[in-house]
């Protein structure tokens, strides 16, 4: 029960800071709005981090560098998914996100890219897209 | 409406690959040292994107600035405890078609309600049955097949 309060909440945030970015980008401007909320974030992160220690740079270094700079599409992300609520509303935008993030984990688990163990698609996942894009079009009727 | 679609494609097709990133990052070391980096690199590139893109609202922005501007980042940790805590509890792919359903539910609610200065739609039964079809598909997706998932890991705050 706990779990499912948790898992809600987290998509709840999801959405909420969607939303908020788009709010803020109005009045200061859509990067402005990015760097800022990522700053808070990271500064509030780095203190949690400076309480609990659960990491250390040579751990880091163990990681190839094109893992660790994947931070940064987070510029990108919050740009685009801004733009789209403003132009389609969060509703339709969030579906879209939606699917096209678990387009993108199927692809790369199918084909195994970035040495992600490859995995198969069985029909469950193509009826599951099938019905999420089904969903988006009812929406827009 | 076309480039509205294509963008949210962009940004969603970028948080899949920056999951399997984090991923493979949170596999070596712990989920606070990775979202500091996560965030910390997020800020570098918006703010070196920002100020070649809107130099004026980068310098600028200190006067239009509202008190809850300033907190609105800290969800992104909320994000995070609640990812990581629902995914302990319940299992990755469980968690994220709970997390993936009540992203959409909440995104109906703010867009029915006009929350946050969005524009106000009217609640009608199609956008309930497409909701609802499209979670049906989230949870068919997820569960089906009993597919051995790549493990999940949080999802790059920001986005939200």
């Amino acid at each position: 029960m706990k779990g499912l309060l948790f898992a809600f909440l987290a998509g709840a945030f999801i959405t909420i800071q969607g939303v908020a970015n788009t709010r803020i980008s109005v009045d200061i401007g859509t990067w402005p709005a990015a760097a800022l909320t990522q700053f808070v974030g990271f500064v509030a992160a780095f203190v949690i981090w400076t309480m609990i220690r659960d990491g250390n740079r040579s751990q880091l270094a163990q990681v190839s560098p094109l893992y660790l700079s994947g931070g940064a599409l987070a510029a990108i992300i919050i740009f685009a998914n801004v733009t789209a609520i403003q132009k389609v509303g969060v509703t339709l935008s969030m579906a879209v996100v939606l699917i096209a993030q678990l387009l993108m984990t199927f692809l790369i688990d199918s084909f195994g890219w970035f040495g992600v163990k490859q995995k198969r698609m069985r029909l469950p996942q193509f009826i599951g897209i099938g019905l999420m894009i089904a969903g988006v079009v009812i929406l827009k009727l | 409406m076309v480039l509205g679609l294509f963008l949210a494609l962009i940004a969603g097709s970028l948080v899949g690959l920056q999951n399997v990133f984090n991923t493979k990052v949170n596999r070596h070391t712990g989920t606070w040292t990775t979202t500091t980096l996560v965030l910390g690199l997020g800020f570098a590139a918006s703010f070196m994107i920002g100020m070649f893109a809107d130099r004026e609202g980068m310098t600028g922005f200190l006067p239009h600035m509202q008190t809850w501007f300033w907190f609105s980042g800290l969800i992104g940790v909320g994000v995070v405890t609640c990812m990581v805590q629902g995914m302990r509890l319940l299992g990755p792919t469980f968690a994220v078609a709970i997390t993936m359903t009540s992203q959409l539910g909440l995104a109906l609610l703010f867009d029915t309600r006009g929350w946050l200065g969005l524009q106000q739609v009217p609640f009608t039964l199609h956008q309930l049955i497409g909701v609802l079809v499209f979670v049906a598909g989230i949870f068919v997706f997820k569960l089906g097949g009993a597919r051995e998932r790549l493990k999940e890991t949080v999802r790059r705050p920001g986005m939200e």
